[in-house]
């Protein structure tokens, strides 16, 4: 099967640390979702309580962008 | 009541007009409508546009116009008896003169260059056509067969061209005389000159041709007593077209030219000439030109030799270019998307029947304030609330509405009926006479005035006056959410009861109209009962000019209008009513919610709604405009603030505008009711900097918002660690939106620095 493409991809290269756990972020499959609406990515992710992190600027940036053409369909 | 997100895989659509409700509401626009002049013209030269060019001085382009209308255009420009210029709405106007067309038309003709290049190869077409005799009417009808790349033979008396030209248009002066022969010799026209017109030619000839024309005198000859259909202009007996009788003038003649072409187009296709004839001749325009700021004119005088460019630039620059834009003038929403309104209805139309893809025209149709300005400055009261109103309800009704549009104000009226509601009769009665009812709004942002407002009230009316802190529902009917208005509806309706529906005391102008329509009791603003109570001691008076900006609330209510301007005269005001006061008021931003759909559209609103110089004070008696126009710069004061001597808040932010509606009710409950109202208390010290409270109003975030992440880290111990800056960074859902704050942590508490959110979902695959 053909792997699965990522709409976004982040490495944490190590700038990251979980803080509850205390490991550091790994990159990670996860999966965006609006109005039925689903988008493979790759983002930081706590290896052992999978903490998602979402930076400010995917945030406010495409996300929000995404939203907005989502939102008129 | 939750709002839960749509789905954009939910396929519903419902119509939102018939097509003849929507023809019905389109036909109300007149901007499409042509000018006076353009209407008159049965040739249909679009006389507005040529004035225009002459204007620019392009004679050139204003030559070519001409041209393409008629194969003759001095015959047109010498002879045509000119309705345009009588149409003209200049000539309506006292001393003033219609445009003088005809001369424009000679200067255009004189100073335009001529076309160059015989334009595109256009190949014969295989219908043959014979014109019979001269007169105007052949004349034309020949040269407009040739145009439309009928082979034609024009069978004359005549010698030559100039001759011929002579007799068919006698007026032409000798050079002008020329240059239409000139043109007729450069036409791919076959000319039988010195023919003899008989009858027995015209049997000879018939048979070898398609498409027949004749002259008047020569349908006497070959068919005597005949008249040819109005309407096609063909004799049926003999297959040929000809003028009927009784016909005069040059332009009657070119038009009639205009006509028997169609009708050769139609036969030469084997098609009843009668039909599918599309619109000709002259048309009534329904248009509507606004003629109060234009100034009577005479003409530019023309002498023997015709109007110079200058001349004729001069003539031209007299036209207004007759448009309507009445509501554009008004409305800055209309002017943001530069859209009149019929266009702007189709468009939002269409936009109701898309079932995938694109709505295009959602953010149009969430921008308009639905205040009913355009319903007042149209001539024939196009009503884009309606519309725009009924779009956003189909929206909702099938799915296809972005709850991220309204959800913040519609959490914002939940807030205000709920965690901020209040209903209570004054202390020792059990139904009360009045209820004093602020607004929403009033509440937050002006909850001082409230307080003493309330007390006034029960300290002078007698009976006992109640309090009802809440939205009327305005919120939600502006978002199109009939479920909620409903359900505000009913727990208004059975709070009114539950105090013995009493007559309702409004603040705000808007609850009032809202307010009348739901509920059994009667309303009326605070203005009335303070004109007749007289003014409160509190009252400072000013004494100085101002200008008043009307409540898009208070449309059509002239009551409310004059009620309020009596306050400001009462409190010392000089106020200078202008164009854009009373029904013809703009809206603040504020309605229609337009300032949580579009921003920049809610400026610009607010922005024209500032009629008077800036030092001067902007009186409003909305607290909703108080609000808004502040936020643009104006000195913006309710007339409430002054009635009770006390300032509301400066442009708050969204969560003091919450904190100031609990404010006012605990303040309530303590002082007048007694009731001891505790605040949960936090648990742990939150300080927010300056940059996270900046992007927290820009982003729509709530310090309610920020606590609650907090606490949910306070449980989980959930965060991220950002190594180069140090910061922790948690997130919670809360609803339809994951909130992140950026903070650092020390002993007793946290330090907000930065917060972002988004509406998408996110989990791990």
């Amino acid at each position: 099967m053909a792997e699965e493409k990522s709409y976004y991809v982040i490495d944490p290269e190590g700038k990251l640390t979980c803080h509850k756990c205390g490991v550091p972020l790994v990159k990670a499959n996860a999966v965006f979702g609006y109005l039925d609406n689903a988008f493979p990515v790759e983002l930081p992710v706590c290896p052992k309580c999978g903490f998602v992190y979402v930076p400010e600027e995917l945030a406010m940036g495409k996300v929000l962008s995404v939203e907005k053409v989502l939102e008129d369909k | 009541m939750d709002f839960t997100e749509r789905s954009t895989r939910a396929y519903r659509t419902k119509q939102l007009y018939t097509k003849e409700e929507l023809e019905r509401r389109e036909a109300l626009c007149v901007h499409e409508q042509p000018a006076f002049c353009s209407a008159a013209c049965p040739l249909k030269l679009d006389a507005r546009e040529f004035a225009r060019l002459c204007a620019e001085g392009d004679f050139t382009a204003a030559r070519a116009m001409l041209e393409r209308i008629t194969p003759f255009p001095i015959i047109l420009a010498c002879g045509c008896g000119a309705p345009c210029s009588s149409s003209c709405r200049l000539g309506e106007l006292p001393g003033g003169e219609g445009l003088n067309f005809p001369a424009l038309e000679r200067a255009a003709m004189r100073l335009g260059a001529p076309k160059t290049g015989r334009g595109m190869l256009k190949f014969k077409k295989k219908k043959t056509a014979a014109v019979f005799g001269s007169e105007l009417f052949t004349l034309v009808t020949a040269a407009e067969l040739a145009r439309k790349s009928y082979p034609t033979v024009f069978y004359v008396r005549e010698k030559d061209a100039r001759e011929l030209m002579l007799n068919c248009a006698p007026f032409l002066s000798g050079g002008d005389l020329d240059a239409e022969a000139d043109r007729l010799n450069g036409m791919d026209l076959e000319i039988r000159y010195s023919a003899g017109l008989t009858p027995e030619l015209f049997s000879a000839e018939r048979g070898k041709y398609d498409l027949l024309c004749v002259s008047r005198e020569y349908l006497q000859l070959v068919s005597p007593g005949e008249e040819p259909d109005p309407v096609t202009l063909l004799c049926p007996s003999i297959g040929a077209l000809a003028r009927c009788g009784g016909e005069s003038g040059v332009l009657a003649a070119l038009y009639d030219a205009r006509r028997a072409g169609v009708s050769a187009d139609r036969l030469a296709q084997g098609m009843d000439p009668a039909t599918m004839r599309g619109e000709e001749g002259a048309v009534e325009s329904r248009l509507y030109t606004d003629l109060s700021s234009a100034a009577p004119s005479r003409r530019e005088p023309e002498s023997a030799e015709g109007y110079g460019p200058e001349e004729a630039k001069a003539e031209a620059a007299r036209c207004i270019q007759c448009e309507c834009v009445e509501c554009l003038k008004g409305c800055a929403y209309l002017r943001h998307f530069n859209k009149f309104p019929r266009i702007l209805t189709r468009e939002i139309y269409n936009n109701a029947g898309i079932i995938m893809g694109d709505h295009m025209m959602n953010r149009a149709l969430n921008s308009c304030a639905l205040c009913g300005q355009c319903t007042v400055t149209c001539p024939n009261g196009y009503d884009m609330t309606e519309i725009c109103l009924s779009a956003r309800e189909n929206m909702v009704a099938t799915g296809k509405m972005s709850l991220a549009v309204h959800e913040f104000a519609l959490y914002d009226q939940i807030f205000s009926n709920g965690e901020a509601f209040l209903c209570r009769p004054q202390p020792g009665y059990e139904k009360c006479r009045y209820v004093f009812f602020p607004g929403c709004q009033t509440a937050a942002i002006a909850p001082e005035v409230v307080m003493r407002a309330y007390s006034d009230l029960c300290s002078r009316l007698d009976g006992g006056v109640a309090l009802l802190l809440g939205c009327c529902g305005a919120i939600s009917r502006w978002a199109g959410r009939t479920e909620l208005t409903t359900e505000t509806d009913e727990l208004l309706r059975s709070s009114l009861e539950g105090l013995g529906n009493p007559e309702i005391i409004a603040g705000c102008p808007t609850c009032s109209v809202t307010l009348r329509n739901i509920s059994l009791s009667p309303v009326r603003g605070i203005w009335d009962v303070l004109l007749k109570t007289g003014l409160p001691e509190t009252a400072s008076y000013a004494g100085t000019c101002a200008s008043l900006h009307d409540s898009c609330g208070a449309r059509g209510d002239e009551h409310t209008q004059q009620a309020v301007r009596e306050l400001a005269r009462r409190l010392g005001f000089e106020l200078a009513d202008g164009e854009w006061s009373g029904d013809r008021s703009p809206c603040c931003g504020y309605g229609g919610l337009v300032s949580y759909a579009n921003p920049p559209v809610a400026s610009e609103l607010a922005r024209s709604c500032l009629n008077g110089p800036p030092e001067q004070p902007q009186l409003v008696y909305c607290m909703a405009c108080r609000d808004r126009l502040a936020r643009e710069g104006a000195r913006s004061v309710h007339l409430l603030e002054l009635v009770y001597g006390v300032s509301a808040s400066e442009t708050p932010g969204i969560s003091e505008k919450r904190r100031n509606r609990l404010y006012l009710k605990q303040s309530l409950l303590r002082g007048i009711w007694g009731e001891d109202v505790k605040n949960e208390p936090l648990g742990f010290r939150l300080d927010i900097t300056d940059e996270a409270r900046a992007l927290m109003e820009q982003r729509m975030v709530l310090d309610t918002d920020v606590q609650r992440v907090m606490k949910a880290y306070l449980e989980s111990g959930e965060a991220v660690l950002e190594n180069d800056s140090g910061l922790l960074v948690t997130r919670a859902r809360i609803g339809n939106v994951t909130f992140w704050v950026k903070f650092t942590e020390d002993a007793d508490g946290y330090t907000v620095h930065r917060v972002y959110s988004h509406r998408m979902t996110i989990e791990t695959r």
